[in-house]
């Protein structure tokens, strides 16, 4: 039961409000993001913004600290799989280096120009998420720093993480793939379909069209020449069992790999490649190559973006 | 609302809000949600209810614009939480414990609303994974945070001393 005083205005203060909040939400909806709730957007994370850099910049040490102490014996078995890891990795390195030596010979041999494009990468800093239920992630490096709207993310390890979805001056908001309303065009061996988010759950769901081979568990998932939101060839995860074509199409579930609530970095890639960012000297953005399969190379003989390797 | 209350009210949501963004979104599973536990604890307070619902909906209107969804979900979620809490708050002056499982309840109420009203209007970056398990973990951890600053924060925006003393 609940109480109620003669003469209260609290229950019409709730019905203006209400009606003010649902005319606000298909204002923003209709609008989509911009028009005048995208300028009040901007300008309370500009000012919010520094107040969270600093708070992250204080917090992030401390959690830090409670979380390796809460893990320490699972660290160091962790360490131990990982020195093994690396070793077998090493050996892998060495052994590819004569592939890779004999690629550069054919390349020059057969005078092939190198068509790999440069991307540019802007490394950021998640500085928080906006709460429990919104995955989103806020990075302390905004439009000052050359980022726009619709721009890929990826974790350090090269994973597909999500795209920007909003940008201010000094932050911008980054929606993961594994909650956002739009599906990645992907491929899986030499075939391809989209894969797109489901409620609560970590798994994605992929579509292959005109599927007419199967899938199997690990088998990698990554973005494919048909994208429009990312660049082809990078990572997104593996299936997560075997999966085989029904009828035209097939469906399972993937992995991702990223895991977008424990990253504490990120890299927004400048893609589409800008053609006048590109010719601009100052341009805030780090280039690096992102096709590079040698060191010291710098080129590919595909046009698909790395970092799958 | 004097002066005074204004600004602790609206520091103490800033601090909500910067927190919550930050620090505690790094300490899943148990995330509070520091923004609605202010709106709700401020029900506690001798605020004219008119003024509460105001601020619980700026309130939420400034975590929608920090947020991926749709602008005016929180503020109507954390609207209709604090018009809960003004009318059962009778209930909640009792003890320590009774205001902390109140406090969670009426977290749990506005969690589930905003999944509600935010599935109604598409927003599928709320239901992402372990979004069940938020749905309880949210207001249990919302229980130990009013169990341990519910009767400090009433104090301190009334300036009343005796104010949730439990005698």
């Amino acid at each position: 039961m609940v109480t109620r005083q003669p003469g209260d205005r609290t229950l019409p203060t709730l019905i203006s409000l209400l009606v003010i909040g649902v005319l606000l939400m298909t204002f923003d909806i209709r609008s989509e993001g911009g028009g005048v709730t995208g300028v009040l957007r901007s300008g309370v994370q500009t000012i919010v913004a520094p107040l969270q850099k600093g708070a992250a910049f204080v917090s992030n040490p401390v959690v830090d600290v409670v979380e390796t102490l809460a893990n320490l014996a699972s660290l160091r078995e962790l360490n131990r799989a990982l020195q093994a890891e690396n070793a077998a990795i090493r050996a892998e390195l060495v052994a590819s280096r004569d592939d890779l030596a004999l690629l550069e010979f054919y390349e020059r041999f057969y005078e092939l120009e190198a068509t790999g494009s440069d991307l540019g990468r802007t490394p950021a800093q998640v500085i928080g998420q906006p709460d429990a239920f919104d995955a989103a992630l806020i990075i302390d490096k905004g439009s000052s720093s050359g980022i726009v709207v619709g721009q890929p993310v990826i974790d350090p390890s090269g994973y597909v993480v999500g795209s920007v979805q909003r940008v201010t001056p000094v932050s911008a908001t980054v929606v993961p793939i594994t909650v956002g309303p739009s599906g990645v065009a992907v491929a899986v061996g030499n075939q391809t379909g989209t894969v797109v988010a489901q409620v609560n759950t970590q798994l994605m769901r992929l579509t292959l069209d005109n599927a007419k081979e199967p899938v199997f568990a690990e088998d990698r998932v990554v973005t494919s020449s048909g994208s429009v939101r990312f660049p082809a060839g990078y990572p997104v995860g593996v299936i997560s069992a075997d999966a085989a074509p029904s009828g035209d199409s097939l469906t399972a579930d993937v992995v991702p790999y990223a895991q977008a609530d424990t990253l504490r970095l990120v890299i927004v890639l400048a893609w589409p490649p800008d053609p006048i960012s590109a010719v601009t000297p100052d341009t805030t953005t780090t280039t690096s190559s992102t096709t590079t399969t040698v060191p010291g190379d710098g080129s590919s003989t595909s046009t698909t973006a790395g970092g799958d390797g | 609302m004097r002066l005074r209350p204004v600004i602790f009210v609206s520091v103490f949501l800033l601090v909500a809000i910067v927190l919550q963004t930050t620090l505690f979104s790094q300490t899943e599973p148990f995330t509070p949600d520091l923004v609605m536990l202010v709106v709700i604890l401020l029900c506690l307070t001798k605020t004219r209810p008119e003024g509460l619902l105001g601020v619980a909906f700026l309130a939420g209107l400034a975590v929608d614009l920090l947020g991926s969804s749709v602008l005016g979900l929180r503020a109507i979620v954390f609207t209709v939480v604090a018009y809960l809490a003004i009318r059962t708050k009778d209930r909640a002056d009792i003890g320590r414990i009774v205001t902390g499982l109140w406090a969670g309840l009426m977290t749990l109420s506005g969690v589930v609303l905003l999944i509600i009203v935010g599935t109604l209007f598409g927003q599928i970056v709320l239901l992402g994974d372990g979004v069940v398990d938020r749905l309880f973990l949210v207001p249990l951890t919302n229980v130990f945070f009013a169990l341990v600053f519910a009767p400090i924060f009433v104090r301190l925006i009334d300036r009343d001393p005796t104010a949730f003393r439990y005698v």
